[in-house]
Parts: structure tokens; C-alpha cells; sequence
């Protein structure tokens, strides 16, 4: 298992896009991949579980990875999330 | 006008009443040109409220089917809208809507409505509506108001399944040949009513750069928008005529008119016919005087459009769609470069002109920022030069473009000089840094103003000093200039864009660009009212710009013309007392001279 402790760097938050963007991302993976926040799970392949998240700019969130292809999941959505969803940051 | 007389030879013999089957014209702006006749279907966005409903041990059987299937016709509706979106607005309108689609076989929706039905033995649609309610309620209790908005995002999809549960009565209840009626459409309503075959719409809000006008144009339905109560005063099953050249749409039309109107959609389908003939010709009137011809556009994909209307380049690239998605911005400067790049590419060796954000006013700002009297507040440069994190990445994204081909920067609202000093200096900053940073660009490119407001043009002089162009926004500077607001019906009246005053403004400002030997261009609707050309082109305008399907008809105009008579009926306008008196001068000169143009006026004369 891997978990990472990652910021929202994106002004607008994880709305829609982003949302969908993270699900499609975790779906390439054989992975299991779970978004903690605030005490608060949710399954990060759910396009309605990270929209519920209501994640907004600077929001902490604990990714957590299980399954065989773990560390590529982890590495790959770390860069998504970094990158700011090609957004303004 | 026709005044008919048919209601009042009602059998009842109820004097002074209304009868349903009067015929009425309402107005409206017109969004996309062409005529349709044919019934009213009166879309209503109807609340999906769900009632429970407890299941029998048959029907709770066949519930989870009932439902797979309604999942099933929501992902064929929305692949069939992310496809036609993606081609026509672009791969950045279509997200939305492949959002929805990843949500309708999420667990949390999918799998939850199906235990739902199974425990509780209730509907589909009640069981979708719980498990929906639940989502939302979360994200309508986040702190931060945009993402409290996207809850309705869930409310769409829900809807969606909850409509193709009710078998549609939405969708498959619009008979193709009606013409929909609605207070807006978007873009994805567009696309599914084109392919039921609709003939074409009339919404009360919306204005010519929304998304459902574009779309209208794009797929080629007529279109009358801002018609402010349209949906009070038409029911489904009413005859309509829907005339997108003159912006009406006439009610239950007597015999007569629905005649007179199937001969004038006659003619503007041989008008269009004879106007593609025009397309290769060059943009010269009689005697050899050469006019610029350009585009008015708003979307990438819609440069296929330039060349199939004769358009010379783009005279007005609008980018507050492009930036503005889901009403807030989120576009960096890399994804602004790569669209930016493609126009530009695409339109050369024509120019494109960039008009940098022109926020405010009309258009959604972002910051949730309330204004008394918006059209006199923080819009355009102003809103520019308090935000430099907005201005700055796209003026790098477009200067990084600028080395795919002419390019030419246009700054909106501007009122003073200061505001042209206050832009160099961060304009020369951006430039350092990308200097600096060793990115190449073309270091001349031309920057210019719009004119739109009275201040500028009073003071040509001064401006053409400091810009390398200007461009004539007609719809503003007529608004300012006249202090009336076109959307207000009361006024409306009052709007007149062929005002002396406003001909005197354009006198002005071009004559001013001519001792400083910069070009001029006008790029308002203006230019799409075809009795004002020949005076436009006799003020010294240079170039004409307009959305692409009006390219042909203006064309039309000037190869009818000689500069010499432009240069007399502009003499005539300039010296005229009212616009009305202009008006009759102008509808008779085209009468006589160019013939079919008249067509396309929106006078009294749908005889015609």
C-alpha cells in the first residue's frame, strides 16, 4: 500500500473536470485508489465520490494506493494533481 | 402591417377579447439567419419531481431492466452530444458531458439505485432521486460557492435518467418540423433537436455570441433570441413563422402571411444559391475600390467557415467562450497557446485579431461580483488591468501564436489614454520576460483599440497616436453614445444604429486613423445592416468584419456600388437630422441599385 499526502494546487477546486480527469487516470490502473479527506473516504475510480469531496484550492488530501501496479498509480496521479489539471493555478 | 381581421368575426360574439387565434409578431435579436413556418413545441424545463411509488412483485421485477435501459438512452443521448459538441464547439465543451457519461455507470449512482429498488421496493426514478439528494447535499454543504454550483452537474444527470424513465416525454415528444420555443437552450439541446429534425428556435434570453446562436448558425437553423417573454405567449401546436433575417417570429399567421412567407423563404434559398457564386469574387465595388472582408469568430472550429464565406482573415476573435468554462476561468497559457496557434495557422497569410478578455457588462463575471449599473462599470481593459494573473498568460499565449502567422491584439472598453499606458507597460513586461526566456514572437505586432465608447472617438486624434489599428464596435458605441439599452423593451425603441450621431462618431474615428495612417475597421452588427454599407464604405472604412454567414450579402452591396455614391450618401447621412430620414434614403438607394439586398432588411416589407 502507498499513501501520499498531496495539496490542491488548482483555483477552481476539484469541480467536474478534474473529477473526471482523476477517475479516468485511476481507471488505467489495476489499483485499488482511495481519496481521504477530512475523515472522509471515497473511491477515486467514482466520478461522483471525488465530485462529493468538494475539494477546493489548498485542501489536503491522503491518496492511498493498494494493488499491483501501486507505485506507477501513485506516480502517475501525483503528476496529474501537480500539473493543476492544466488549469490556473 | 397586417392587420388581420379574422378575430374579430368570432361566432361567440365576445367582442374585445383576445382570441387564441389572433395573429401577433414578436421580435427578438436575430441569431441565425432563415425562415421556418411550421408548429410550435413549447420546451418547458419542467422540474423532475419524483413521486414514490411502492412497487408490486411483478413490476419490482422488471424495474432494474426498466432502468438499464433508461441508463442505456442517457449514454446514447450523450454520445451522440459529446460528438457533435466536440466537432463544433471543441474538445473543452465536451467535458462536461463526458463527465456524465463516467457517472452514469458509477457505482455510486448505478449500483446504489439498483440496491435501492431491491430494498426499499420502490420506482426507479423515486430510488434515483434519493441516491442523487444524497450526493448533492454533500457537495451543496462545501464552503467554497463554485464547487456548491457544480451540484448541478448531479441534478442534470439525474434528470436525464429520470426523463428516458418517463419514456421521454421530453425528447421523443418533439415532433421533427416544429419549431422549439424555449426561455434558453444549450449547446447539447441544440445538437438533439437538430438531429430530431427540428426547423428552428426562439428563446427568450441568449444574445448572438451565446452558445445556442453559434450553434444555430453552425448547423444552419434559423435562430431568434432575447425575445424575453416568447415562452408566455406561444403554446405547443401554434403556427409559427420564424424569421431569422428580421429577428420575429409571427403567431398563428393568417393564410395570407404563411404565402407571403413561403415565397420569401423561396427566395432566400435562390439568395443563397446566388450568393455562393460570390464567395471567390473579390470585395470591390464598381470602380475598383478594394474593401477588407473579415470574420467575427468566436471558436476554433469554426474556421472552416472563413473560407467557405469568403472571409479575407479574422477581424474579431472573440475569446470569452474560450475562457471563460462553466461560467469561471480555467484555461492556462499553455491550452490558450495551443488553440491560439491553430487559428492562427489556419487563418493565414490572413490576420487574427485577438481581443483579449472583455469581461463584464452582459458577460458572467467570474467573481461573483455585483454591479448597479454593469455596462458603466468594471468591464473590458478596466477589469484587465486590476486582474494582470488574467491579462498576462494570454497575452503571452497569444504572442507566442504570433509566430504562426499575422496576428493583431485588440483591446476592448477603452475609455482613456492612461489605459493604453497602463497596458504597454505590462505588455512591454511580458515581452521582456519572454525575451529573456529566450521564447520567440513577433516582436511588431500590432496593438488596437476598440472604439466603442464616445471618449475615443472624440478623441481619434489622440488615440491614433498611440495604437496601430482601430475597430468600430457599433453595439456600444450606439448604446453609450445614445444612452439606451437595446435589451430594455421600454427603450428599445431609441436604439438606432444608424443615428447621425453615431455616423459622426465612425466620420471621426476614421479620419482620424487616415492623417495617422493606420487602418481602420468595424466589426459591430452594424456592418451586418446592409442598407448602412455603401455609407460605411463612403465614411472610409476599410475593412468590414461580421459573423461569417453575413460575408456574402455585404459583398453583394459593395459590388454593387461605386465610392462615388458611398462618398454622396454619407455626405447626405452625415447631414441629416434623424435616422429615420437616413433609413428612407438608404432603403431606396439599395432598391434601385442592388437588387435582392433589400431582402435581407429588417423593415416592413416580408411582402416583398
Amino acid at each position: 500500500m502507498i499513501e501520499k499526502e498531496i495539496t490542491v494546487a488548482n483555483r477552481a477546486g476539484l469541480h467536474t473536470r478534474p473529477a473526471s480527469m482523476i477517475v479516468r487516470k485511476a481507471s488505467e490502473f489495476e489499483a485499488e485508489f482511495f481519496i481521504h479527506k477530512d475523515g472522509y473516504e471515497i473511491n477515486g475510480k467514482s466520478i461522483i465520490g471525488v465530485m462529493t469531496l468538494a475539494a477546493e484550492q489548498g485542501a489536503t488530501l491522503m491518496l492511498v494506493f493498494e494493488g499491483p501496479d501501486e507505485s506507477e498509480a501513485a506516480d502517475a496521479m501525483t503528476e496529474l494533481f501537480e500539473s493543476g489539471f492544466g488549469e490556473v493555478k | 402591417m397586417n392587420n388581420s381581421s379574422t378575430s374579430i368575426s368570432s361566432s361567440d360574439g365576445v367582442v374585445g377579447e383576445t382570441e387564441a387565434g389572433e395573429e401577433r409578431r414578436l421580435f427578438g435579436i436575430d441569431a441565425a439567419p432563415g425562415i421556418a413556418i411550421g408548429p410550435a413545441y413549447l420546451y418547458a424545463k419542467v422540474s423532475f419531481d419524483v413521486q414514490r411509488r411502492v412497487l408490486t412483485a411483478e413490476e419490482l421485477q422488471n424495474e432494474p431492466s426498466r432502468f438499464e435501459e433508461a441508463v442505456r438512452r442517457s449514454e446514447r443521448d450523450l454520445n451522440k452530444i459529446i460528438d457533435v459538441t466536440r466537432d463544433k464547439l471543441g474538445e473543452d465543451s465536451a467535458v462536461i458531458f463526458e463527465a456524465q457519461l463516467l457517472m452514469l455507470r458509477d457505482d455510486a449512482l448505478y449500483s446504489s439505485v439498483l440496491t435501492y429498488i431491491t430494498e426499499h421496493e420502490v420506482n426507479a426514478g423515486y430510488a434515483v432521486h434519493k441516491v442523487m439528494s444524497k450526493h448533492r447535499k454533500v457537495m451543496e454543504a462545501s464552503d467554497t460557492e463554485y464547487l456548491r454550483e457544480r451540484a448541478t452537474d448531479l441534478q442534470d444527470i439525474q434528470d436525464r435518467i429520470v426523463r428516458h424513465l418517463r419514456r421521454g416525454q421530453i425528447l421523443s415528444a418533439i415532433d421533427p418540423e416544429t419549431i422549439v420555443v424555449a426561455e434558453s437552450l444549450t449547446a447539447a439541446d441544440m445538437i438533439l433537436f437538430s438531429r430530431k429534425g427540428i426547423l428552428g428556435c426562439a428563446t427568450d434570453f441568449g444574445g448572438p455570441t451565446s452558445h445556442v446562436s453559434i450553434m444555430a448558425r453552425a448547423l444552419g437553423l434559423p435562430a431568434v433570441v432575447s425575445m424575453h417573454s416568447v415562452t408566455e405567449k406561444v403554446e405547443t401546436g401554434d403556427m409559427l413563422i420564424l424569421d431569422g433575417i428580421s429577428g420575429e417570429l409571427i403567431v398563428n399567421p393568417v393564410d395570407e402571411t404563411i404565402k407571403r412567407y413561403r415565397t420569401r423563404k423561396e427566395r432566400y434559398a435562390r439568395l443563397l444559391q446566388e450568393e455562393k457564386q460570390l464567395v471567390p469574387l473579390a470585395a470591390e465595388t464598381i470602380d475598383g475600390h478594394r474593401v477588407g472582408l473579415e470574420a467575427n469568430l468566436e471558436l476554433r472550429e469554426e474556421i472552416p467557415l472563413l473560407k467557405e464565406y469568403g472571409a479575407e482573415g479574422i477581424g474579431l476573435f472573440r475569446t470569452e467562450i474560450l475562457l471563460l468554462m462553466e461560467g469561471r476561468l480555467a484555461i492556462s497559457e499553455d491550452e490558450q497557446f495551443t488553440i491560439y496557434k491553430k487559428v492562427v495557422e489556419n487563418t493565414a497569410p490572413g490576420p487574427t485579431t485577438f481581443r483579449v478578455l472583455d469581461l463584464g457588462g452582459d458577460k458572467l463575471l467570474p467573481m461573483a461580483h455585483r454591479e448597479h449599473n454593469p455596462f458603466l462599470g468594471w468591464r473590458g481593459i478596466r477589469v484587465l488591468l486590476d486582474k494582470p494573473d488574467i491579462l498576462v498568460p494570454q497575452l503571452r499565449a497569444i504572442l507566442r501564436a504570433s509566430l504562426f502567422g499575422p496576428t493583431r491584439i485588440l483591446l476592448p472598453m477603452i475609455t482613456s489614454l492612461s489605459e493604453i499606458e497602463s497596458f504597454g507597460e505590462i505588455f512591454e513586461g511580458v515581452k521582456n520576460k519572454l525575451k529573456t526566456e529566450g521564447t520567440a514572437f513577433d516582436s511588431s505586432i500590432p496593438i488596437g483599440a476598440m472604439v466603442e465608447v464616445p471618449s475615443v472617438a472624440l478623441m481619434a486624434d489622440q488615440f491614433a497616436e498611440v495604437v496601430d489599428f482601430f475597430s468600430i464596435g457599433t453595439n456600444d458605441l450606439t448604446q453609450y453614445t445614445l444612452a439606451v439599452d437595446r435589451g430594455n423593451d421600454l427603450v428599445a425603441k431609441l436604439y438606432e444604429d444608424l443615428h447621425p450621431a453615431i455616423l459622426q462618431m465612425i466620420k471621426r474615428t476614421v479620419e482620424a486613423a487616415e492623417r495617422a495612417d493606420i487602418p481602420v475597421s468595424l466589426c459591430g452588427e452594424l456592418a451586418t445592416n446592409l442598407r448602412a454599407v455603401p455609407v460605411l464604405i463612403g465614411l472610409g472604412v476599410q475593412t468590414l468584419s461580421a459573423s461569417p454567414v453575413y460575408l456574402p450579402a455585404i459583398k453583394r452591396v459593395i459590388r454593387a456600388m461605386t465610392l462615388a455614391e458611398g462618398k454622396e450618401l454619407a455626405d447626405q447621412a452625415l447631414t441629416s437630422g434623424s435616422a429615420v430620414e437616413i433609413r428612407q434614403m438608404l432603403d431606396q438607394w439599395l432598391d434601385e441599385h442592388a437588387i435582392g439586398v433589400s431582402f435581407f432588411l429588417n423593415r416592413d416589407e416580408s411582402s416583398t
